[in-house]
């Protein structure tokens, strides 16, 4: 290992250990006991049920996104190490999702069960190749979590669910922390490597897709309640996720935009010769 | 020079076509763009290559609120403008 790759470790674990510690002091929860389980609204619309059990699948990947998103990072001690944290703090996720469907009774044990079963039918693959890209799929994925956690807080307020309220927003609170991690990690390699960084950051972000699609059954159908719902659609990715993201990152659209262009300029040129 | 609204819908189709490798023969104006099964990080590639292609820049404010071919080609008139 080089200089360099000493250099980042220090780094990285110092920002591990920043996270790590905040999380123990300020984010620990419990989904078994600090969730308002008797405050369900057991006639909210189905809409609602149909968000938290399409939550519920997402999350249910767990074991396809730690094994192989863990891999990507192993060598770097902070990130692999914030994987294991991250894939701790996912699995609540889960399990809150789950323990409301069925304590609604809106959900039953069976149906639920040969859900998980048949999602576990289909593998989640990764999405890109390198831990840089996996890095910046990290942010912009965390923080579109967060925000569509965000809008159904919102919604489930309204329609006087305070179970399911509460849900999302501890699931959204550990979000933006994932994502924050993830941002700093990406400043770093921005530091390392500006260009390389950008014209991953373009690629991500052309090739983007939420971790569901292609896996959880009726996805589209699923997504379109989500939206309905929650009130997301294009402004709200662009103004509360992509922009963010960039500002979040000093990276401005122009810079981006001439990075992916050099690129497309150079491979032209070396297919030309 | 300006290019009139027509050149800019073509230039629009000609971009978008590249951009999502499928072929466009039939968008207008009133054209939804996310019907046309381009997304939001999509359109801001269309965008990025007519800002390269005219020569200007849109502010980020303004994009989230594209919904049609005309609000963005009105965006881009907009800038145009002497």
């Amino acid at each position: 290992m080089n200089l360099v790759d000493t250099a980042r470790q220090a780094r990285l674990y110092s920002m591990y250990r920043t996270f790590f510690d905040k999380a123990e002091q300020e984010r620990r929860w419990n989904p078994l006991r600090d969730v308002p389980y008797d405050k369900i609204n057991k006639d909210a619309p189905e809409q609602l049920v149909m968000v938290a059990e399409t939550f519920c699948c997402v999350e249910s990947y767990l074991p396809d996104y730690v094994a192989k998103g863990i891999n990507v990072v192993r060598p770097y001690f902070g990130q692999a190490w914030f994987s294991a944290n991250w894939a701790y703090e996912e699995s609540k996720h889960s399990v809150a999702l789950l323990e409301y469907l069925l304590q609604s009774g809106r959900r039953t044990p069976e149906y639920m069960f040969d859900l998980q079963s048949r999602l576990m039918t289909v593998e989640w693959k990764l999405p890109f190749d390198t831990s840089r890209q996996m890095t910046i799929y990290g942010c912009f994925q965390e923080m579109a979590t967060f925000v569509i956690y965000v809008k159904q807080e919102q919604r489930a307020k309204e329609l006087g669910d305070e179970c399911l309220a509460t849900i999302f927003r501890l699931n959204a609170r550990d979000e933006i922390a994932h994502c924050r991690f993830y941002e700093d990690v990406v400043k770093v390699l921005l530091e390392e490597d500006r260009l390389g960084t950008l014209r991953d950051i373009g690629l991500v972000a052309k090739h983007f897709q939420m971790p569901g699609v292609g896996i959880v059954p009726d996805y589209e159908e699923r997504v379109k309640v989500m939206r309905e719902e929650g009130k997301v659609d294009r402004a709200v990715f662009l103004q509360k996720v992509f922009f963010p993201v960039l500002k979040y990152l000093e990276v401005t659209r122009q810079e981006l935009q001439d990075a992916v262009w050099s690129e497309k300029e150079e491979r032209r040129i070396s297919a030309a010769e | 020079m300006a290019s009139s609204r027509a050149e800019l819908l073509t230039i629009f189709q000609k971009t978008a076509t590249e951009v999502v490798e499928r072929e466009f023969t039939n968008i207008s104006e009133k054209t939804v763009i996310s019907e046309l099964g381009i997304d939001s990080l999509g359109m801001l590639e269309i965008v990025g290559s007519m800002e390269r292609q005219l020569k200007i820049q849109l502010p980020d404010e303004a994009l989230a609120g594209i919904q049609t071919v005309e609000d963005l080609l009105s965006l881009v008139e907009k800038r145009q403008a002497p």
